[in-house]
């Protein structure tokens, strides 16, 4: 976003501004090409199989919808308890939340295999499947925050329209969190996934995210634009993250310790994978940066300078990232029948397989990177054209 | 080159084939079933093989496969006393009476055949290959096609099923298109140690009931609540090495 501040007032700023643009453009026609690469060969260019079948475009399906929590719930939130303290970064979050849902919808397209029969699930929705819900919630969190957006960006936004719309924004932000751990959560196959504190989790990891994204985001536009936030706020949003991973941190404990205790075998089998062994490299990497660490800088005094409240923020978007891997992962190691010689693999040569792994592929990286890369210029548009705007035309 | 005319197996089996795979006896309202015998099981997966040329299921995938109790393929566990042990599970699809994978499926391309016994049925045309249903299964018997299909040999398929389109999910049908010729699957039929019978859950008298109530059939996972209409048959000896 480096490109924005400057863009169009000095050559330099225009030659940033069109090498982001380009890489931009160009990352997504990376990603196209790699998605129709795939359409037409099918999912067997991805490092899935039939044992683990869903892989990193479900983490990242995950990790999207979960980062579009920071803003509505920040703009929301403020909003309902009558606080100006956010207000000046009130466009920028709810910008970030719509770009994240957005994103979040699009990224289910690669998963599927036959995404042209996609249609077919509103034709004929099956509505005790939750990924019914999903699409649902989805559309209406989508569609209350381009109305945000729409209230936020008129030159007299009507006083009070957008509280009017925290009472919608609010339970719409928990629900799409909550329905998509239920896609997980409500499964009996997976005893891993198969628990209450599923959708608590979700809520509590999207807001410590989502946060993390609103925090590096605000201080990148800050730097790189006209565009200035209050001066206190990254003090205030590290006070908010602290108490976001506290919540995030005691619902994972609370679930790690009652599935340790009661010594289900399915469960235990599959926590052991997470604790000490395939995942423990993550997951202990996942409690590290994405608790540990945030958590001190922001409960400390480090909280008064900037740069630490960024890299909390950073690490703790890693750390749920982290945490959505695992989460996928563990149940996908583990299937419940784990008799020799195990689940067919899928594919010529990959009769079974036993001690399935699961490498992504260059054609899942090139499309992740495109949807990176789409995000990316949403948000720099978004930012120059929806959130600098109102300082440059009263300065 | 003409193309060679295919000849339905069903209809190429002699007569007295046709008669030992005859259904025969069933309810007004057949609720299909079978149940597994795992003391006659001999773990010799000539029904997962008939499996893959009568459904014609490619390389790599398995509707039906023989799972082996133990540490490992063909390797015996240690049983009571120290004893070597062998034994086999045949796992396909379980048939569920209340089957997780047709409750999560967004498109109800899974779905139970009310009209066809109470199968668990997958329309691959309805299917949008999103996975869920495999997520959702506990048994692991549901394979998708990931890529074009492979055979070992070109043009070595017997076409009694429609072959699916790549990127859908596909699964054991109970061999529905030759329950539609009163004959029974074919891993009943080419079970050369008579380990499987299928019959009418809905038939009170009938071998298939008989069997499950005189043996004490147990059910895979029935701790889950998936009410299969597949049984397991334990054996009432041990066999040792």
């Amino acid at each position: 976003m480096s490109a924005v501040a400057t863009a169009g007032r000095t050559a330099e700023g225009r030659s940033w501004a069109a090498a982001w643009y380009g890489l931009l453009v160009g990352g997504m026609v990376v990603g196209l090409a790699c998605f129709v690469y795939q359409w037409i060969n099918g999912l067997a260019v991805t490092g899935l199989s039939n044992t683990i079948s869903w892989g990193m475009y479900i983490i990242t399906f995950m990790f999207l919808v979960g980062i579009s929590a920071g803003g509505l719930i920040v703009a929301a939130g403020a909003e309902l308890v009558g606080s100006e303290r956010f207000a000046s970064l009130q466009r920028l979050a709810v910008l970030l939340s719509g770009t994240a849902i957005l994103a979040a919808a699009i990224s289910i397209l690669p998963d599927l295999g036959r995404p042209q029969m996609v249609w077919r699930m509103l034709r004929q929705p099956h509505w005790t499947s939750p990924l019914i819900w999903d699409v649902i919630i989805i559309g209406v969190y989508l569609t209350i925050a381009l109305i945000d957006l729409y209230i936020l960006t008129r030159p007299n936004p009507k006083p009070g329209a957008l509280r009017t719309m925290a009472f919608f924004a609010l339970p719409a932000a928990v629900l799409v969190h909550s329905i998509t751990a239920w896609i997980f959560g409500l499964l009996v196959a997976r005893p891993f996934w198969n628990t209450a504190l599923m959708a608590p989790m979700f809520v509590s990891s999207a807001l410590v995210s989502g946060l993390g994204l609103l925090i590096v985001t605000a201080h990148i536009v800050d730097r790189t634009t006209e565009w200035e936030p209050d001066r206190d706020v990254f003090d205030d949003l590290g006070r908010l993250m602290v108490w976001f991973i506290a919540v995030d941190g005691f619902l994972l404990f609370a679930e790690i310790l009652t599935t340790y205790a009661s010594r289900v075998p399915d469960h235990l089998k599959q926590l052991n994978v997470l604790l000490i062994g395939r995942l423990a490299p993550v997951f202990w990497a996942e409690v590290a940066i994405g608790v540990v660490v945030p958590f001190a800088i922001c409960a400390s005094r480090l909280r008064e300078r900037r740069g630490w409240v960024v890299a909390a923020g950073a690490l703790a978007m890693l750390g749920v990232f982290a945490k959505r891997i695992n989460i996928v992962m563990t149940s996908m190691f583990m299937p419940l029948v784990g008799l020799a010689p195990g689940i067919p693999g899928g594919r010529a040569g990959q009769e079974f397989a036993p001690d399935p792994i699961y490498i992504p592929t260059w054609v899942e990286a090139g499309i992740l990177l495109g949807l990176a890369c789409f995000i990316g210029l949403f948000v720099t548009l978004g930012v120059r054209y929806l959130v600098v705007p109102e300082r440059r035309s009263t300065g | 080159m003409p193309e060679p005319t295919k000849v339905s197996p069903v209809e190429a089996l002699p007569e007295a084939s046709r008669e030992y795979g005859a259904i025969g006896e069933v309810s007004d309202d057949p609720r299909w079933g079978m149940a597994v015998d795992t003391e006659r099981c001999i773990g010799c997966w000539s029904c997962a093989v008939i499996c893959k040329s009568e459904n014609d299921v490619p390389l790599g995938m398995w509707w039906n496969r023989i799972l082996t109790r133990g540490e490992e393929l063909d390797t015996p566990e240690t049983g009571e006393f120290g004893r070597l042990d062998m034994s086999w599970v045949p796992l396909a699809c379980q048939h569920c009476d209340d089957p997780p994978c047709m409750k999560v499926c967004p498109t109800s391309a899974t779905f139970v055949d009310t009209e066809h016994g109470y199968l668990v049925e997958v329309n691959q045309d309805d299917c949008i290959g999103c996975r869920y249903c495999m997520a959702a299964c506990p048994y692991g018997v549901r394979v998708f096609n990931w890529g074009e299909p492979e055979y070992p040999v070109e043009g070595f398929d017997l076409g009694m099923v429609e072959p699916r389109p790549i990127g859908s999910v596909e699964k054991c049908t109970m061999c529905i298109h030759r329950l539609e010729e009163e004959q029974v699957p074919s891993c009943v039929w080419s079970c050369p140690a008579q380990a499987r019978i299928f019959g009418d859950l809905n038939d009170p008298d009938g071998r298939l009931v008989r069997t499950i109530e005189d043996r004490g059939a147990t059910q895979l996972l029935e701790e889950k609540g998936t009410k299969p209409k597949v049984y397991y048959l334990e054996e009432r000896r041990r066999r040792s090495l």
